[in-house]
């Protein structure tokens, strides 16, 4: 026991806990001119995430492991269910309601799906057709749930484990092909079909804002004003005038970032992202005694960053609104429960390697 | 069991870490780059953006300046007006938003619709000012139900209001909407669409004085155009009062006086040379441009065939008639042509250049000397004295005393009249002057044409002796009580001589004094002088002259100009009755009753 606080990671895990507490002030100041409560019930998550971190973490890794599918299969089933019985919430069926609490499950899929591929990718020393098409089946089958909810933010972050496989496995050049095509020919389907003019909207608006200033290019906009007027030093906490008298949208969500630029300014956005290179540098970089293990931290940083990427390029209109919120940051509790989860199995890993 | 087999080199483990390393590197530099360009490179422009997202102006139009006449009496002043205003970012439903406008306004969708579209310069957030004058029934009915119709604004302003209506509306002048035309010339200017200018008389005369400085309020308002909060407020200033000279207690006598005529009267105080009446018939009500005018009302004004809009005090023009008599005299005194003693024999008509020139008694006047001859208006006596004079001399002495050219006077559309010359007619009509022609132009026909307000400075001049007054209808500009501008009175020395001046006022004396044509502009122990003056609207050589006379509007024009006392001068007076027919008879007793009301006998 003395060992695991010795050579827990004290360091990496007190900067996701600022991050975090970073996260309910920001939310307290983005909904102070609205007087809203969201601080305290991202507070509250935040309690439920450093127990649901504790729990797994005081799990058996290879149990962990083994258990994968099971979660991953159960979820998939109240993925389904949910979109027979779920609460449309903003247009989406990705709210599920259980003791007065909205419980988002398609954030809980990242954790079991990633830790299910590492296993695949761990079994298998190269991706043949098979393997490729057995990989594709276990990460589309939730996206393609998700995808009808729907709810394109987690979908669209979920697909980033499919570049992560091909970086870490070597993937013949045939089924890179036959798979960019598959891609291709679904995503043409998909904008044609099952897409709804307003998310159609939402992807194009990003490459001209200005045309769409009146619906989803006023998010973008509003967002690059608040992040640009904000400066070196910004307008101070609280003060921000896009937050605070409603021009930025989803600002306690997807647009937090933006409220760190406008009230905080360009040193804050700074120390934000060089916590977060911190977080990722830290979290890649040590020992591996095995495969899973190996495939899991990698696959799951990967996420993270992409998904922290995806978020940051949205709030100064590099990439289309899809709807994806700020690891640790943003509001949402399924959120910061699932990636505090995720991070305890490799605060896990990390400490098996010296205590084995 | 596979799973403890470790299949991953340690090499492969270390390129990962540096390639992931570096791959993170490389993507944590380029969102530091973006966001140091957003945020430090293009501060400015985001700031800029952000203020004008939340601060919303609203100019606040400023009262116009007061018009008061001398003593304090108010001529024109505002009252408050309620405007519907339209602001275009909170429209839901653009043609909802039309029918509304139109059931609010009064006005059909189309012309709101062109009204909205001038507007599609300016932003989104301006409000559009949609109709004045809104009734009070609207206002309550849009206020009391704000949050159906969040695109329609109610603005309170001040608006002209003249509480006497018609009364010295020509001084005063009327207003209306600057054109897009003006806006375009000025884009910089401080007028924006909708507001009020000076058209005519003081209202245009003064209107940098008169209206004011507008202020301005500052709100920030929320994404959903709530107002949050005052971040500043510029208190509108009201525009400088402007004092008239005029006599507002006299202005209304003499418009009672003038009630169902048609024509001008203008009454000068000869201390200053400023005008204490200025009246024109018909005239209108200014409050009528302050509305918005149906286009049937505007027609009517503006096609009355007696012209209720011109100020006929300066901008008509007549023939002076015999007024211009003075002129003969005084040219043919100072050119010593004539002496007071040059005796002339009117028959009743004379030949000159072969044509048979009439006086206008036809049994002629007999022996008439110069004071005789201005008593009696003779007209031989002065034919034989524009036969002495050549043209060119009698145009340089009309100039001299202030014919055909602009009198002078602060008011805006003065005309200027003609004085007909040899070098005009050349230019104009590339023929020579006839000698025949003097003759008419000695009696002040031909083409000699002049204002009321030309000849009312031509009658001070010869009651001062010689000394020109300009004519002015401004005392004083007060801004907050205090005294901005003053008008100093200005006189100009006309060169000809006192002594001819005096000759001339004999004259004139005996015109209303004794056995003349202006004796019905009498009055006791006033010592008036005048001249009667007839303008033909048809020549009298015309074979139907005597049938069309007899109808109104072919009957002759009639002027009375006079002074008073003859010694000492303090007023004087020019009346003008357009198709009055006999001067004596209808300008001269009305000239004598302005007397008589103004020093109370």
């Amino acid at each position: 026991m003395r060992d695991i606080v010795r050579f827990f990671d004290k360091f990496t895990f007190a900067l996701l806990l600022l991050l975090a507490l970073a996260g309910i002030l920001l939310i307290y100041s983005a909904g102070h001119s609205t007087q809203e409560t969201n601080y305290l019930k991202q507070a509250a998550w935040l309690a439920v995430s450093l127990a649901g971190f504790l729990a797994v973490f005081s799990m058996k890794l290879d149990f962990i492991f083994r258990k994968s599918f099971s979660v991953y299969v159960l979820l998939l089933v109240i993925l389904a269910l949910q979109l027979v019985v779920g609460h449309t919430v903003a247009r989406t069926k990705s709210w599920f309601r259980l003791w007065g609490i909205g419980f988002q499950f398609s954030e809980f899929v990242k954790v079991p799906l990633a830790l299910f591929l590492a296993r695949l990718l761990a079994r298998h020393k190269e991706i043949d057709g098979w393997a490729f098409m057995k990989v594709m089946a276990v990460i589309l089958a939730p996206v393609a749930l998700i995808v009808l909810q729907p709810d394109m933010g987690v979908s669209f972050i979920l697909c980033s484990f499919i570049p992560l496989v091909i970086l870490l496995k070597k993937v013949r050049p045939a089924l890179l092909v036959i798979a960019f095509l598959l891609f291709a020919l679904g995503g043409f389907a998909a904008w044609h079909s099952l897409l709804k003019p307003y998310q159609k909207e939402r992807i194009i608006s990003f490459l001209n804002p200005a045309q769409y200033k009146d619906s989803t290019g006023y998010h973008i906009i509003q967002s690059r004003i608040a992040i640009g007027s904000g400066g070196l030093s910004g307008k101070g906490y609280r003060k921000g005038s896009q937050s605070r008298y409603q021009f930025l949208p989803a600002r306690h969500t997807d647009f937090i970032i933006s409220v760190v630029g406008e009230e905080l300014g360009f040193v804050a956005i700074g120390t934000l992202f060089f916590v977060f290179f911190l977080v990722f540098y830290r979290q890649l970089r040590f020992n591996f005694e095995n495969d899973e293990e190996f495939y899991y931290v990698y696959l799951f940083n990967g996420l993270i960053f992409f998904q922290f990427l995806v978020n940051v390029a949205m709030a100064i209109g590099f990439f289309p609104v899809l709807g994806v919120s700020l690891p640790f940051v943003s509001y949402g509790g399924s959120s910061l429960l699932s990636f505090f989860i995720g991070e305890a199995i490799i605060f896990r890993v990390k400490i098996s390697n010296y205590l084995a | 069991m596979y799973l403890s087999k470790r299949k991953l080199t340690p090499e492969f483990v270390k390129k990962a870490a540096v390639a992931s390393t570096v791959f993170l590197a490389v993507a944590f530099s380029v969102l530091f780059i973006a966001f140091w360009s957003i945020q430090i490179v293009n501060n400015d422009k985001y700031k800029q953006l952000a203020i004008r997202n939340i601060m919303r102006t609203v100019e606040l139009p400023a009262p116009r300046g007061l018009v008061v006449d001398r003593s304090g009496a108010v001529i024109a002043e505002n009252k408050i007006n309620f405007t519907l205003y339209l602001v275009r970012e909170n429209v839901v439903d653009m043609e909802k938003t039309l029918a509304r406008a139109s059931f609010f306004s009064g006005k059909p969708v189309g012309q709101v619709r062109t009204l909205i579209d001038k507007y599609r310069q300016h932003a989104q957030f301006y409000r559009i000012p949609l109709k004045k004058n809104l009734p009070q029934g609207t206002v309550i009915f849009i206020q009391s139900r704000q949050d159906e119709f969040p695109e329609f604004e109610i603005g309170m302003e001040p608006s002209r209001t003249c509480p006497q209506a018609e009364l010295a509306s020509h001084v005063l002048g009327h207003l209306s909407e600057v054109s897009e035309e003006e806006l375009a010339e000025q884009p910089s200017g401080s007028y924006r669409m909708g507001d009020a200018v000076g058209r005519s008389g003081v209202e245009k005369q003064y209107e940098p004085f008169l209206k004011g400085a507008k202020g301005s309020l500052t709100v920030i308002k929320n994404s959903v155009e709530q107002v949050q909060e005052i971040s500043g407020e510029i208190k509108p200033q009201i525009g400088d009062t402007v004092v008239l000279t005029i006599d507002l207690r006299l202005q209304k006598y003499i418009e009672e006086l003038m009630e169902g005529q048609s024509g001008a009267v203008g009454v000068v105080d000869l201390e200053t040379g400023g005008i204490l009446a200025q009246v024109s018939r018909p005239a209108f009500d200014p409050e009528v441009f302050a509305k918005e005018m149906e286009r049937q009302e505007w027609l009517a004004i503006s096609n009355d065939p007696r012209k209720p809009l011109q100020d006929k005090f300066l901008q008509g023009i007549y023939s002076p008639g015999s007024v211009f008599k003075i002129v003969m005299a005084l040219a043919g005194l100072q050119e010593s042509v004539i002496t007071p003693e040059t005796t002339v024999h009117c028959s009743g008509s004379q030949v000159f250049y072969d044509r048979v020139f009439h006086c206008w008694n036809p049994g002629g006047h007999g022996t008439m000397d110069l004071f005789s001859a201005l008593e009696n208006s003779c007209n031989i006596y002065f034919y034989n004295l524009g036969r002495k004079l050549d043209i060119d001399t009698i145009a340089r002495y009309a100039r001299l005393l202030g014919l055909g050219e602009l009198s002078g006077i602060d008011l805006p559309n003065e005309s200027s009249g003609l004085v007909p010359s040899s070098a005009w007619k050349l230019g104009t009509f590339n023929q020579r002057w006839f000698p025949g022609e003097t003759i008419s132009v000695a009696i002040g026909h031909g083409s000699l044409n002049v204002t009321p307000a030309q000849l009312l400075k031509l009658i001070a001049t010869v009651a001062l002796r010689g000394r020109m007054p300009r004519l002015h209808v401004l005392q004083r500009i007060e801004r907050q009580g205090r005294t901005v501008r003053e008008f100093a009175p200005e006189f100009t020395r006309v060169p000809i001589a006192r002594e001819n001046f005096e000759r001339v006022v004999e004259g004139l004396f005996r015109v209303v004094n004794g056995e003349g044509t202006g004796r019905a502009a009498r009055v006791e122990e006033l010592d008036i002088c005048g001249k009667t003056g007839t303008s033909q609207i048809i020549a009298k050589e015309n074979p139907q002259y005597k049938r069309l006379t007899q109808e109104k509007r072919f009957m002759p024009h009639s002027w009375f100009v006079s002074f008073a006392p003859r010694n000492a001068p303090r007023l004087a007076v020019v009346v003008l009755i357009e198709n009055g027919g006999d001067a004596g008879a209808i300008a001269a007793p009305m000239a004598g009753r302005i007397y008589r009301n103004y020093f109370g006998k």
